[in-house]
């Protein structure tokens, strides 16, 4: 590993927009999470896991989109220095990948253990009780396959920028993420059905709410009484590798296509 | 083998449909070169053309006979002074240093050495993030440490531009003194008297000409006439213009810049 490795996760780990994208905006939502939607959860050890289990995964889904936001705009900033160093240094496309997403995932992950504590002193202090995972390797697990994904997308939507040259689409495509992050929430409502298992982030949030709570959610409508249908857990993980795999190998394919944006063509936009 | 830049017919245009920035450069380059033209004329785009960071609609690139598209993780081949190009993370200028010398087997202490004979120190550069510092001292913090990656062909994108007399004595001479190709665009003519060992192209309006050695351009004149014994002849706005000795007309030296010919083919 060069020296790139450890400067860039230094550099995301201070990064303002990161901390404020990832954890302060998404701190609200948390509360939200306890103290509003939250009401109508009986104090139940069975209930509260599965609601807690539901609310991590979509607190982590929403704050890890927030802090690809920033990740990947940096990288739309400096698309031209990546662009010389994948050619004139040690750092070829795929090693300069491999690295960004190393230093990428130390950071997210660093996000990720901050919003676990928070979930954990926020949820207790509402519920009076906070049951823990029941499969804390799985969850570390599910929470680094669900950052790789949400990585490697944020990076293909902003290669695709660069590849078109249209830095003035940036500001809508950079937050996509986080949107679509959101348009997931509506499992809460709605189900989705076999569409949860082509949409990658609800495939995000079931795998983290399956190794929070040690059952399947169901493919939506949590809200509602009645049965429902459980989400088969190993179809969602294959989807969301599948995701991931194929959007890394776009990636590769995108960074050796692109020649890179100026800085000042993108303040221009 | 020697150290080779090749442009073969090389035409780029930024939007489909627009007028090509460059119109079939071609040009050889295997020494130490300025590239004279006015602002405009398409100088920073054949940069970044040969450093492969803009598309070429045709024409080709060779870097020691490869290919341009073809390179990749291979250190010590190009190096360039664009400020674009050493914005990978939003680190201060001596971490900017230390990384990019570490990634391309550079020299960290001959850019600090080059950067503190220009006048910066290293508290500043501890303290202050590339886009933090003045025109001047980003383009001496870029020079060095493009001359500081050890390539064996190194583009300087306007070197003196900014910096004030003395400083820019110092940086003709650390450029003089580079053991490798060097191309270096620039406007400016006074510097022609301190490099007279090196060759010079001209680009106007996206096409290059020359080479011509600074030697005989020391004594060349401009006269707006085809002339048969020129030493070289330009197109600048519609008018042939001639480069010779003893035309009468104006010193090419003794214009500031090279944005002055289109005041005088307009006059003339």
């Amino acid at each position: 590993m060069t020296r790139y490795l450890e400067m860039n996760a230094k550099s995301l780990l201070t990064n303002p927009y990161l901390i404020f994208w990832s954890i302060f905006f998404i701190e609200f939502w948390v509360f939200m999470w306890a103290y509003v939607f939250g009401n109508g959860i009986p104090p139940i050890e069975e209930a509260v896991r599965a609601y807690t289990a539901m609310g991590y995964g979509n607190l982590l889904m929403l704050s890890l989109s927030g802090a690809c936001i920033t990740i990947a705009n940096s990288l739309l900033f400096s698309s031209r220095s990546v662009r010389f160093v994948t050619k004139y240094t040690k750092l070829s496309p795929s090693r300069f990948l491999l690295e960004n997403i190393l230093s990428s995932l130390i950071a997210l992950l660093a996000v990720s253990g901050i919003m676990f504590i928070s979930v954990f002193l926020v949820f207790s202090s509402k519920f009076g009780m906070f049951p823990l995972p029941t499969n804390v390797g799985g969850l570390i697990f599910s929470t680094f396959i669900g950052t790789f994904f949400i990585y490697a997308m944020s990076l293909f939507m902003n290669l695709v920028i660069v590849i078109l040259r249209a830095p003035k689409s940036a500001s809508f495509i950079s937050f996509l993420p986080l949107i679509l992050g959101f348009t997931a929430y509506m499992a809460l409502w709605i189900d989705f059905g076999v569409a949860s298992y082509i949409l990658p982030f609800n495939c995000i949030v079931s795998v983290c709410y399956y190794f929070f709570a040690g059952q399947s959610p169901s493919t939506g409508n949590y809200f509602a009484p009645g049965e429902k249908t459980l989400v088969d857990i190993n179809l969602a993980l294959a989807s969301l590798l599948a995701w991931a795999a194929m959007l890394i190998v776009l990636d590769i394919i995108l960074l050796k296509k692109m020649r890179g944006i100026g800085v000042e063509e993108m303040r221009m936009a | 083998m020697s150290h080779l830049i090749v442009s073969k017919n090389v035409s780029v245009s930024y939007r489909w449909r627009q007028d090509p920035v460059l119109k079939g450069v071609s040009g050889t380059f295997d020494g130490k070169f300025l590239i004279l033209g006015p602002n405009g004329s398409g100088k920073t785009t054949f940069f970044r053309a040969i450093c492969g960071l803009t598309n070429i609609a045709s024409g080709e690139i060779l870097i020691d006979g490869r290919s341009v598209e073809g390179i990749y993780a291979s250190t010590g081949v190009i190096s360039t002074n664009f400020q674009e190009v050493y914005t990978l993370i939003g680190s201060n200028v001596h971490d900017i240093i230390r990384l990019y010398t570490d990634l391309a087997d550079g020299d960290s202490d001959f850019a600090f050495k080059v950067i503190d004979d220009l006048g910066l120190t290293m508290d500043l550069l501890r303290k202050r993030k590339l886009n933090e510092l003045s025109a001047g001292q980003t383009r001496i913090v870029c020079t060095a440490l493009a001359l500081a990656l050890k390539s064996k062909h190194v583009l300087l994108d306007e070197p003196f531009e900014e910096l004030d007399p003395a400083r820019k004595g110092r940086m003709v001479k650390k450029l003089d003194e580079y053991e490798g190709v060097i191309l270096a665009n620039t406007h400016e003519t006074w510097l022609l008297k301190n490099l007279q060992e090196w060759g010079v192209f001209f680009m106007f309006e996206g096409i290059l000409y020359g080479p011509v050695s600074v030697r005989d351009l020391l004594k060349a004149e401009i006269s707006f006439a085809d002339e048969p014994g020129a030493l070289l002849r330009v197109r600048v706005a519609d008018k042939t213009v001639s480069l010779l000795e003893g035309s009468g007309g104006t010193l090419l030296t003794s214009l500031e810049n090279l944005d002055k010919i289109y005041e005088l083919a307009g006059g003339s």
